[in-house]
């Protein structure tokens, strides 16, 4: 515990912006990663717990597709719009037959799911890890802004991550398509009997939302490692955010993931050895306090 | 009528017992008293977490919390007190148990996902502190050198036979135990509540009186269940308290059966076995516990006991409700 | 009659061997069988791959030469995935039911401690150590066993070592003020403060400003690559390695890091250096293995070898299995003898010629650990050799601080 030197942090412009910067970096990450998760428990009501493994898939495609291909651009599309088909499958194939079924019985066959692509990466990728390594379109220097530092990489996944948040939020409450999506998670007979095609409605969630894991996992890999298993920690971390922010609710997911993002930024200064646990106290207390999370509705 | 039921247990579990005990006296092998000891410890484990699951409806995604709590309360105390054996498996479920009291009483308000969370989220605090507390927990090394003074009437538990038989009687007794409370009328109730809370709250049942119970006991049992798992790895570790673990536990009682006494007992066996076969042959293990579970979850929906028990319907008790809240 | 007999107790000999088919393993009968455990999933699978490869590598040899004792060698592989309780189990299976007659545990963390304890408990099996780096698991004699042995350098040695090589260097680069990143576990912690320890013994004005303790596999970097470099350190030791080694570079290289301040690192294994694309120029490193040091012909052509068979680099996992395999194969001529008790007594105080030692010999001390390995500091160049202007380690002083820390420790 170095309370002394979260004090004198405090009490530092440079410091405060700075820490400040790198935990709305740390956190606008976490929200892309998460969003996934958020959408598809908002909608569907599913906890996708392969989440984890949309992300690694996402992030080893675009790996491999900049390989052959030379371009980050194509690489992150490769990694989005394959997990995007990958969704499809997943919901068709299993999550499709376990809608309505216990969560235990949703989470097993995340599980397993899981289980077998992570020794299918390991098969294909091996089981070394590999690095993307940043393209050279951004192998430039920080830049300063308002006394804090940003690189440039991350402002473009900064404004991705907005992007997708307003683009969620919105079309979810606003659009027609979103209300149409929402009914249909609540009363899926009534919405089919009006005519939608409720099987091609969740289809399409899955869809969008294992699209957004592998985008974040493509747009992640420069600055990441590679390895299988690498979803666990993203599935944990997801988890978390969403939990606190709200099951299912978009604004909850970048509340909170700026919120954890901030306390990562301010709390390596103040308990470099225990930042995670204060995490999990966070969690608790909010589950205690306001269990459907800060921007949750109660069900 | 009111005795027999318990008598019959009983009978199965020495039966069951003197079989498991006969089996070194024919064929000693290692491998599979391993397992015995193994599947003994998670045994308790995954039945402590059905408690919670089957019985009252309580997903608890934390349960591994109470099994690795056992484990290094007992570790501990045999390393670093002169306690003997009994007295320090003893205390370290108290310990767990007391554990288990608190951590409950501030989880079982929440419902059902929220709880579930919470659980988790606890689990994940007290693995974080097991890493950091490293003076005395050892970190993520475990605690190392060994428990010392391995003897319990006589057993001689640093031989894998007498650790093997040891391991069995406590895992029958425990079990009959676990089998005992959830036949009882306290075990009722928690159905009740599984079924349907209000009307159970409607007839006089304090809802989180009963569920705190239920949890406490799943822990204690929980803790038994480590302080075996202890002895089998001779010191205590902090993957013992990991997530992952609390996840084995659920498969278990998936993969057996979650409306089965011994359905996670089933399941715990299943696991044990598949993990043991497939690792002579494949590194490739997590695609073929995978496939296995998505043939489980996608082929017979239930878990093999339940799979069994409906398939073949006995007759033998009038079922109160098409949900089957009763157990064979 | 008999007839039917013999039919029906041939079948019920021939189900019961099915049941009891998956607990029992058969092995041909002149082969000798040696167990070996590791990790070969996960993020640092990279351990346990290429321990393997290095040992695929002994057994041609060995077998080549006529095997132990005239018997060809074969290993049985196995993962436990880094968890203790399966540790534990497989090295009971390897011994009791695989027919194992000696083991090789190229574990880490708390699965090698499991291991030990079953070599303990079992008394009656040789196992040698080789990848497990803390220096209790033989200088505490309570976790010592009689019969297990270490080859896998010790986390002391290299904090010798490196302070020594690192002290020199920040005194002619006049670097007094120093930040520390390291993963947040007992390796980590352990490790970063032993360095600490004999860093302040050589340059006493020495200034830690800051330090930080990332979680292992952490997969951002962010807030504690920010706190570092405002903490304006002249020089950062980081203890990270492979994936976790990988993400922070590339992170630091988004913040410019590397422009900033000085980075030592001991834990730069060829193939993280291979796989680090945009690693910077002039990282002070330890060799954990490297083709050119000890720079003699042996050491080359072994290095060599490896990659001609595996197509990729060796690890420091990777010699100290090779290793391991040298040890006992001098030792079983020694004893003439697979008994453990035996092969202990030869091991004990025995030297090896090998080309992984500073001057050609590894010898395993009294207390079942080796001194007299390669260790050099250098610093890192994005090409072969990779890690060039090494100097060696001095293992008098070596040896000499490691007792001092030892009695601290109340070991001896």
């Amino acid at each position: 515990m170095d309370l002394d030197a979260l004090g004198a942090c405090l009490t530092t412009s440079a410091c405060v912006v700075t820490q400040a910067t790198s935990g709305l970096i740390v956190g606008m990450l976490l929200f892309l990663v998460a969003a996934g998760v958020t959408l598809i428990f908002g909608v569907l009501k599913i906890v996708n717990f392969a989440h984890g493994t949309f992300y690694m898939l996402g992030g080893y495609v675009a790996y491999s597709a900049l390989a052959a291909t030379d371009s980050y651009t194509l690489a992150v599309l490769a990694g989005a719009l394959s997990m995007a088909l990958f969704g499809v499958l997943f919901e068709r194939a299993l999550i499709s037959r376990v809608y309505g079924s216990n969560v235990l019985m949703q989470l097993l066959i995340c599980y397993a799911v899981v289980l077998i692509f992570d020794d299918l990466v390991k098969i294909v990728w091996g089981p070394e890890f590999h690095a993307m390594g940043m393209p050279l379109a951004f192998q430039v220097p920080p830049l300063f802004i308002a006394g804090g530092v940003v690189p440039p990489f991350y402002a473009v996944l900064i404004g991705i991550a907005a992007l997708i948040a307003i683009v969620l939020g919105l079309g979810l409450s606003m659009t027609r398509l979103g209300k149409t999506v929402r009914a249909a998670a609540i009363n899926p007979q009534m919405v089919s009997a009006l005519g939608v095609n409720t099987t091609l409605l969740f289809a399409i969630v899955f869809a969008v939302g294992g699209g957004l894991a592998g985008l974040a996992g493509a747009l992640a890999a420069p600055v990441r490692s590679l390895s299988p298993g690498m979803g666990f920690s993203i599935l944990i971390e997801s988890f978390i955010v969403t939990v606190i922010g709200g099951m299912g609710s978009i604004a909850g997911a970048l509340v909170s993931a700026l919120l954890i993002g901030m306390v990562r930024g301010f709390g390596t200064i103040a308990f470099p050895k225990f930042t995670d646990g204060l995490i999990y106290i966070v969690m608790i207390a909010v589950l205690l306090v306001r269990p459907q999370g800060l921007f949750g509705r109660r069900s | 009528m009111k005795g027999r039921p318990a008598l019959r247990d009983a009978t199965i579990a020495a039966i069951a017992l003197i079989v498991v005990l006969a089996i070194p006296l024919f064929h000693r092998s290692p491998a599979f008293e391993d397992f015995v000891i193994r599947l003994s410890a998670m045994a308790l484990f995954a039945t402590s977490l059905n408690l919670l699951v089957g019985n009252a409806g309580m997903v608890s995604f934390g349960h591994g919390m109470f099994y690795g709590l056992g484990a290094y309360a007992f570790a501990l105390t045999m390393q670093m007190t002169n306690l003997s054996l009994p007295v320090a498996a003893v205390l370290a479920v108290l310990i767990t148990t007391f554990a288990a009291l608190c951590v409950g009483a501030i989880c079982v308000r929440l419902t059902t996902d929220y709880f579930a969370f919470i659980t988790l989220a606890v689990q994940m605090l007290f693995y974080s502190i097991i890493i950091s507390w490293q003076s005395l927990t050892g970190g993520d090394q475990g605690l190392r050198g060994g428990i010392p003074r391995r003897e319990i009437f006589g057993f001689e538990l640093a031989s894998q036979l007498h650790l093997y038989q040891f391991c069995a009687i406590v895992a029958v007794l425990g079990l009959l135990a676990l089998r005992h409370i959830s036949a009882s009328p306290f075990g009722q109730t928690l159905r009740m509540i599984r079924d349907n809370e209000s009307r159970t709250s409607f007839l006089g049942v304090v809802l989180w009186r009963a569920r705190l119970a239920a949890f406490t006991i799943a822990g204690a049992f929980a803790g038994l269940g480590g302080v075996l798992a202890a002895l089998f790895v001779s010191g205590a570790y902090p993957e013992l308290a990991d997530w992952p673990n609390s996840g084995q536990a659920i498969f278990a009682v998936m993969l057996g059966g979650i409306n089965s006494f011994l359905g996670p007992v089933l399941g715990a066996a299943i696991l044990l076995a598949l993990n043991d076969v497939v690792t002579r042959f494949t590194e490739y293990y997590g695609l073929v516990l995978g496939s296995v579970i998505l043939a489980f979850a996608l082929g017979l929906r239930h878990g093999v006991l339940d799979f069994l028990r409906l398939a073949w319907p006995q007759g033998r008790r009038p079922k109160v409700s098409p949900e089957a809240g009763d157990e064979a | 009659m008999s007839g039917l007999m013999t039919r029906r107790t041939m079948l019920a000999g021939g189900g019961a061997s099915l049941l009891a088919a998956p607990w029992v393993a058969r092995a041909e009968a002149n082969t000798l069988r040696i167990g070996m455990q590791s990790i070969l999933s996960g993020p640092i699978a990279l351990l346990g791959t290429s321990s393997r490869n290095a040992l695929m590598m002994e057994q041609d040899r060995i077998n080549a030469a006529g095997g132990f004792l005239g018997r060809p060698i074969e290993f049985v592989f196995r993962d436990s995935k880094g968890q203790p309780q399966e540790a534990a189990r497989i090295a009971r299976e390897l011994v009791n039911s695989t027919g194992c007659e000696l083991l090789i545990d190229a574990e880490a963390s708390s699965a090698s401690f499991a291991v030990q304890e079953v070599v303990r408990d079992l008394g009656s099996i040789a196992c040698i150590q080789t990848n497990s780096e803390t220096s209790s698991l033989t200088a505490d004699p309570k976790i010592g066993a009689p019969t297990a042995f270490r080859v896998a350098r010790q986390g002391v040695h290299d904090a010798v070592a490196g302070s020594i090589y690192l002290a020199e260097y920040a005194n002619a680069k006049k670097l007094n003020k120093w930040a520390t990143c390291s993963p947040d576990y007992a390796y980590g912690r352990d490790t970063t403060a032993q360095y600490l320890q004999f860093f302040k013994q050589f340059k006493p004005d020495v200034e830690v400003v800051t330090d930080a303790w990332p979680k292992l596999g952490q997969p951002d970097f962010t807030e504690v690559i920010t706190k570092l470099i405002q903490a304006k350190p002249q020089a950062l030791f980081t203890l990270l390695y492979a994936g976790d080694l990988s993400a922070f570079v590339n992170q630091g290289n988004v913040y410019a890091l590397f422009a900033q301040m000085t980075v030592a690192t001991p834990n730069v294994d060829y193939p993280v250096l291979a796989a680090i694309k945009n690693l910077p120029a002039g990282i002070q490193s330890a060799t954990r293995y490297l083709e050119t040091f000890p720079n003699t012909p042996a050491n080359k052509e072994w290095g060599q070898a490896y990659l001609k068979k595996w197509n990729d680099r060796p690890t420091n996992w990777s010699w100290q299995n090779s290793l391991a395999m040298q040890f006992y194969e001098q030792a079983i001529k020694q004893a003439n003898s697979l008994d453990a008790k035996a092969l202990a007594a030869a091991l004990t105080g025995m030297k090896v010629n090998t080309p992984f030692g500073a001057d050609g010999t590894i010898t395993m001390r009294d207390d079942h650990t080796t001194i007299g390995y390669a260790i050099g500091w250098g610093q890192t160049t994005p090409k072969e050799p990779f890690i060039v202007d090494v100097k060696t380690a001095d293992w008098g002083k070596i040896i000499e601080l490691e007792t001092e820390w030892k009695k601290q420790q109340k070991y001896i």
